[in-house]
Parts: structure tokens; sequence; C-alpha cells
């Protein structure tokens, strides 16, 4: 017989009985997984030696790596939590009739049983449970006041059959040990809040640190390479685009990405800088349309890439927004358009910008600049109201 | 603004590469006497030196953690005769009003060419103001002047006039200051007589609106 070249790894299944300990023994070497309990069983019986290594294995043993993102999917099949107040509400009962027929005597271990199982109880509903998708609030709730419940019958039950002065003691301590129990959930629930939120501190902090230095350093050499590289040169636009790229970065952090006419105008903007030698400002005023008229964002377009593929250099794109108007306008600085001599064919500034307007019940024009330089188009769009 | 006596020039910003990239970038029109790294050494040399104009950074290291409009306000003092032109790579209203409102006559970002930093210099020097694009949009958004709301306030500094409305909107679409002045049929001199007076108003007025404005956005 060959020993087999290399043994599955040792590590415990997600979908397992109690911690997967056993199933990961017996994967690992090869056997039964039936056998390995008996094993653990039998040593656990023969001096305690199998329970040690039981948790010992329990708390080094990796877990197998999960499929999905949840790091913490573990099924479990025995429902241990509601076993150990089992257990626990027997070993009360137990010390209860110890109680009611031969006395005190012979009942302390019992009660320490009953607090240390429903404690475990409790322990494990919180710690294990807790991230056991099969579990649900419900049970974990009714899993930890039952065992509360019982601690602090039990400690009454005690008390008042034997009202001595150390049973009173030990039935005030019970009680405590009770009602913390029953505060146990609120008290974790605090504490990993408070956790979550240190971390989420931290996180910021980093990140704003992060942010300053590249503000202070990135976003100034960007600066200066289009600065020294000439506004309409590769170097610039690419430049140009990292620091776009970064900027939203630094200054939008987790925000939502917003999908108003500006935005789209802006994410425009940027994807024709990208192809063309050109520079847009976008200046936005007033608020912002939600729900951006597609003919008007469409006709902007067109007129930015007319811009970009006639003129290039800086083009101004102002966008203004009133209650019930909203206005785009594209000025370029390059050798201007004349719309009477531009030959039939050239759709793109006769349809693509003043037709689709005036079908979309808004207006379009395209004039000389100033001084005879460049081109504006001017875009308007009246609410439908 | 024509003479071609050189202007003075201090350049305040704690990036050496910057200020030697923009020493090499600017005109001959413009002799740059001094350069400062943190709010402290700035405010030291201005003292010292008077230039005719300051280029500051609008974020800069040092002193009370104040930056460019800790510089203006250490230099109160000297506003009279010393003017100062705000730069910034960044356009976020905090910055940008926080400069203007603290003294600076103007404000350019840093992907600005040389030619148009020289050009802003003199004018500046000149005793007009400087509006980019961006600023002009963010006036005529912090004065309400698009949503038709600013006459409820009866202060004049709290509102901005028709005429200086228009030139406002015309600098938000990228005209420049001669172009205005044509398109409105009135003088250079007119439109720069407007422009400084809005920003007289931006330095000068308590309109709710424009601290509201200015934290709550963020200009892109």
């Amino acid at each position: 017989m060959t020993f087999a070249a290399i043994r599955p790894p040792l590590q415990r299944p997600r979908s397992a009985t109690i911690s997967g300990v056993c199933a990961a023994l017996a994967t690992h070497f090869g056997g039964s997984v039936r056998r390995v309990r008996f094993l653990a069983f039998l040593t656990t019986i023969c001096g305690g030696a199998g329970l040690l290594m039981y948790f010992w294995l329990w708390a080094l043993v990796p877990l197998a790596p999960s499929d999905t993102e949840n790091r913490r999917d573990v099924r479990r099949s025995v429902p241990m939590a509601m076993l150990l107040v089992v257990a626990s509400g027997i070993s009360a009962t137990i010390v209860v009739l110890i109680n009611l027929g031969t006395g005190p005597r012979g009942s302390s271990p019992f009660l320490f049983v009953v607090a240390l199982t429903s404690a475990a109880a409790v322990a494990w509903s919180l710690g294990v449970d807790r991230h056991d998708t099969s579990r649900s609030e419900r049970y974990g709730a009714w899993v930890r006041s039952v065992a509360a419940g019982i601690i602090i019958a039990c400690s009454l039950a005690v008390w008042a059959l034997q009202p001595s002065f150390i049973n009173s003691v030990f039935a005030t301590a019970f009680m405590i040990a009770g009602v913390a129990l029953l505060a146990a959930p609120r008290i974790v629930a605090l504490w990993s809040d408070l956790i979550t939120e240190r971390t989420a501190r931290v996180r910021e902090e980093h990140r704003a640190e992060v942010a300053a230095h590249l503000h202070d350093s990135v976003l100034q050499t960007l600066a200066l390479i289009q600065n020294r590289a000439g506004a309409s040169s590769e170097i610039a636009r690419i430049a140009r685009a990292q620091e776009r790229e970064l900027r939203e970065w630094l200054f939008e952090g987790d925000a939502a990405p917003t999908t108003d006419c500006v935005a789209e105008i802006r994410s425009i903007a940027a994807a024709i800088e990208l192809d063309y030698p050109v520079r847009f400002d976008v200046v936005a005023v007033g608020e912002t349309p939600d729900d951006a008229p597609v003919a008007l964002v469409a006709a902007a377009r067109e007129a930015m890439l007319n811009a970009a593929r006639h003129a290039g250099g800086e083009v101004s794109v102002y966008v203004e927004s009133s209650a019930r108007t909203v206005d785009v306008f594209v000025r370029d600085r390059g050798p201007g358009v004349d719309l009477d001599t531009l030959p039939a064919d050239r759709l793109g500034i006769r349809e693509s910008i003043i037709g689709r307007m005036a079908r979309a019940g808004g207006t379009g024009s395209v004039r000389h600049g100033t001084g005879g330089t460049g081109t504006e188009v001017h875009l308007r769009i009246e609410e439908q109201a | 603004m024509n003479d071609p006596q050189l202007l003075d020039v201090v350049i305040v910003d704690d990036h050496s590469i910057f200020r030697s990239g923009l020493r090499a970038d600017l005109d001959a029109t413009v002799q740059v006497v001094g350069e400062a790294a943190t709010v402290d050494e700035a405010v030291e040399l201005i003292a010292r030196v008077r230039p005719t104009v300051v280029l500051l950074d609008v974020h800069l290291p040092g002193g009370a953690g104040g930056g460019g409009a800790e510089v203006l306000r250490r230099s109160s003092g000297l506003l009279e005769s010393v003017r100062f032109l705000a730069l910034s790579v960044s356009d976020a209203a905090e910055d940008v009003v926080g400069v203007i409102r603290a003294g600076a006559r103007g404000y350019i970002t840093k992907g600005s060419s040389g030619r148009d930093v020289s050009e802003a210099v003199a004018a500046v020097a000149g005793g007009d103001a400087v509006f980019s694009p961006k600023l002009a949009g963010f006036v005529l958004d912090a004065f309400g002047a698009v949503a038709g709301e600013q006459s409820e306030s009866s202060e004049e500094l709290d509102r901005l006039s028709t005429r200086e409305r228009e030139v406002m909107r015309y600098i938000a679409r990228g005209y420049a200051y001669k172009e205005v002045a044509a398109e409105l049929f009135i003088s250079i001199k007119t439109v720069e007589t407007h422009v400084s007076a809005v920003l007289r108003k931006l330095q000068l007025s308590s309109r709710h609106e424009l601290t509201v404005w200015a934290t709550a956005r963020k200009l892109l």
C-alpha cells in the first residue's frame, strides 16, 4: 500500500455537525468520520484528554476557504445552544429534586453544571449562532431567555427550599448572572458597534491623510505637467484625465454617483477629452434637474464633439438651470462655422443639434463667437408643465 | 497696466517644482522677486519685499494651518498696496470663497498657462478683479441670480444688479472681458468696473447662502 502523495489539507468544513473537527481529521487521515468520533468519545471519558484535544484542534485548525464573500458563513447541523439549555434544565431539575428530598447536600455539583451550561448556551448563541445563517434571531433570543430563566428559577427554588446564609449568597450571585445573561446580547452588540465605528473612523482618517497628501503633491504635479506640456498635447491630456480621476476619488468619496444633467455632460466632456486635443471647462449654475432631458444631453454631446473636432483647444461649456428652463452654451475658439455655406451632407449641426432640440420642444442655435472667432452653440429647453 | 515697467511678483507655494515651473512660464512683463513656501515665510517676505502682486497658493503649510487665507489675514495691513491673486489646484468652493473673502483680488486654477497667469497678474496689478468662469458660476449660484430669488433681499451688497448678472453669465460662458464688452455694447472699462463691484460684494456680503453654499457644495 502506498501513501497518497498529498493528503487533503487539514481544514474544517463549512457545513459541520458541531465544529467540524472530527470531519476534518477524518478527511485528512482518510478514515471514516464515525471512527474518529468514537475515538474522541473514548478518550474523553477516559480522563478527558479527547475533549482537550478537541478544543485544541477547534481553536487551531482553519476553516475551509469560503465560496461566497461572507467569511463567517458556517453552518452547524447540531443545535448546540439548545442542547446546552436542555442540559441546564435537567441539572436544575435535579438540583431542585435533591433539595426537596435529602436537603442541600450533594446538589452543589449540579448547581455548578446549571451555571456552566447556561452560560455556555448564551455564549454559543452569541458567539457562534449569530453568524450562522440557519439560526434565526428569534431562536437565539429564545435560547438566551430560557437559559437565564433556568438560572434565576433554580436559584430562587434553592433559596426558598433551604433558606441558609450560603444559599442566599449563591442565589444572589445566580440572579446577577441570570440578569447578565439576559443583558449579554445588548452588551455584545454595543461592543461590536463600537469596534465597527472605530474601524470606520480609523479608515476615514487614513483616507483623509492620503487625500491631503495626494492633493498637495500629485495634483500639483499633474497641473504642472499640463501647464508645461501645452494644453492640447497628448501628455497634457493624459495628465488631465488622471487628474480628473484622482479628483473624483478624493472629493466624491463614497458618495453615490449622480446621474443628473451636469454629471452627464461632465462625463461626456471627460470622454471626448480622451479622444481629441481639447479641454472642456464645464461650469454649472443652479439646481440641476435629476431627469436630464435626453435630447438636451445628446445635442450637447454633439455640440461638444463638433467643438472638439473642428476647433479644439479650450472649450467652455456652461449649463444654467432654473426652475423652468435649462440652458447649455458650448463655446469654442476655432475657425467658426457658417450654417448657410455648410454642405448639405453635413448633418451634425443641422440634424443632431438644431433638429433634435426642435423635436424635443426646445431650441438650438449656432452663431459666430464675438469678434468673429469661434462658434457658440446655445441649447435651451423648457420644462413641459 | 500697459506700462512697460516690470511687475514685481512673489510666488507663494509649498512645492518648489511648481514655483520654478511657474517662474519659467511667466511672461517677460513679470519679474519674480521672491518665493515663499510656508505661511510664516510668506507673511515675512511680503512685508519685507512689498511686491505688486502675490501669487498665492490656497493650500499652504505652516502658521496656524489656515493656508492662503491666513497669509491674507496676517498681511491685511498691506492689502492697499499689495494685490493678491489666488492660485489653486482645487476648485472647491470653500477654498475659493475663503481666499476671496480674505482679500484676494482674483482666483485662477493652476492648470492655467503661463500667459494666462501673466495676464491675470497684469489685471490684478491694474486694480481689476480676475474671475475664472468657475468663479463667475459660483457667484451666480451663491447670489441666487439664476433661480430669480435674489430680489427678496433689500441689502445692496446681497444682490447683483442686472448688468452685473449679465457680465457674470458671459464670463461663466467663457467670454473674455473684451468679448463681454463687445457683446453688451459697453467699454472694457465698464466690464472691469462691474467685475470689481461683484468682487466687492463677494467679499463683503453677509448673504447667508454664500456660506451655506460654500460648505454644502464642492465646485468641481
